[in-house]
């Protein structure tokens, strides 16, 4: 099974580089509260950042391709969250 | 703060990830995320924040005061004014050069607020370009400049700049000559990099805050030149 | 620390299952080492849930040694590479 898609340093393929320009920090609110709350899963230590990593790495290469970068986020916060079915 | 203690299991029921706890072939969840519009992804974040506020690990009132301080106190700007006291300091971008975390305190900065990292500067000169880069994912000094650019974080940019930097250059419009050497830092640990980018002609007479004022989000990242018309950009 | 600045090392090819922080351009290449940086935690156990700490570098890698005649010229590409990314120490 494929994974790791995340690992891209010399690829081909992937098209021009947008140039964006006046770019808000979030393109949504959902955006900046994905952001926010996977801050503080990690400072409440639910998981850490390389727990958060794997997670987004993990995820299934062929949606991961067709999810935005904060879909992404969420997508894995989900499954981390899920797999920890009871915090103590 | 409290130890939550309830179960918690979000009602997406999400099980998509590869590897080893999900045998090949085994099928799984389906829920159709990819044609999601934005309410879906609002819905699929409220329904976290009910589901973890219920097991009394966070609330939406915590997310949002951990959103606002962050944008409070991370932003270009932060770049910008350490940048300008380095032109205007040679002892300073001395000391940024050698230890950004201790120098930055000196104008009062500071990345507790955050996830700890360490920060370095690298230095344009004229003979060195800098820029910046995480292959793996979008490593980024946050804390310090406020969330990346979008292209920052694509697969072009990200597959692109170690394997031809100064064609991804000349593309941002920042083309560097052939007598200049070109260093790209792949942020692959829990260093964060960010460019002292070289001080533009006509600006002798600037004080830090015009000097400042040069500096944009793309020059600490080494894909634009500070200018004294830093444009829109970044 | 087994490395100072200036040493010449090279990657490992090792192609791990798991989470790792050694890009796959970057394996089994040989680098220079530009900066020492003292123990950090490596992220392949953090991923796993465990706290495990190595040396940590950068390493500067040629173009050329990369990219070979596609390389463009006098371009230096750097990594913070964990000491168990590098073979033969």
């Amino acid at each position: 099974m494929v994974s790791r898609l995340n690992d891209v340093g010399g690829m081909h393929g992937f098209g021009p580089i947008a140039h964006s320009v006046d770019e808000p920090p979030f393109h949504a609110e959902w955006e900046a509260r994905v952001f926010a709350l996977n801050r503080v899963l990690m400072l409440r230590g639910v998981y850490n950042l390389d727990e958060f990593r794997d997670a987004v790495e993990r995820i299934d290469p062929a949606r991961y391709l067709g999810m935005s970068y904060y879909e992404r986020w969420l997508t894995a916060i989900e499954a981390l969250l899920a797999q920890r079915a009871t915090i103590v | 703060m409290p130890k939550p203690t309830a179960s918690f299991t979000p009602s997406c029921g999400n099980r998509t990830l590869s590897g080893s706890d999900r045998p090949a072939g085994s099928g799984g969840h389906e829920h159709e995320h990819a044609s999601e519009s934005g309410a879906a992804f609002t819905r699929r974040v409220d329904a976290l924040v009910a589901g973890l506020t219920h097991a009394g690990v966070t609330s939406d009132r915590e997310i949002t005061a951990t959103l606002e301080a962050f944008l409070a106190g991370a932003g270009p700007s932060n770049g910008a004014r350490i940048v300008a006291r380095a032109w205007l300091d040679a002892d300073f971008k001395a000391r940024v050069l050698a230890d950004a975390n201790a120098a930055i305190a000196e104008l009062g900065l500071d990345l507790s607020h955050w996830a700890p990292v360490t920060l370095r500067a690298v230095e344009n000169t004229a003979r060195v370009h800098n820029v910046i880069v995480c292959t793996l994912c979008s490593c980024y000094p946050i804390a310090l400049l406020g969330p990346s650019p979008s292209r920052y974080k694509s697969e072009a940019y990200r597959s692109r700049v170690v394997r031809e930097p100064r064609a991804v250059l000349r593309e941002f419009g920042c083309a560097v000559g052939d007598d200049v050497q070109l260093r790209v830092w792949d942020s692959t640990a829990e260093l964060r990099y960010f460019v002292l980018p070289r001080r533009p002609q006509g600006t002798a007479d600037f004080d830090e805050t015009q000097l400042a004022a040069c500096v944009s989000r793309d020059a600490l990242i080494g894909v634009a030149a500070a200018s004294i018309t830093p444009g829109s950009s970044g | 620390m087994k490395l100072a600045a200036g040493d010449r090392v090279m990657t490992s090819a090792r192609n791990p299952a798991g989470h790792y922080r050694l890009p796959r351009y970057l394996r089994g290449k040989p680098g220079i080492v530009e900066a020492l940086h003292g123990r950090y935690l490596l992220a392949d156990e953090r991923a796993a849930g465990r706290d495990v700490s190595e040396p940590l570098y950068t390493v500067a890698f040629a173009a050329r040694d990369l990219w070979e005649e596609d390389a463009e010229a006098d371009c230096i590409v750097h990594a913070e590479l964990w000491e168990s990314y590098l073979v033969g120490l």
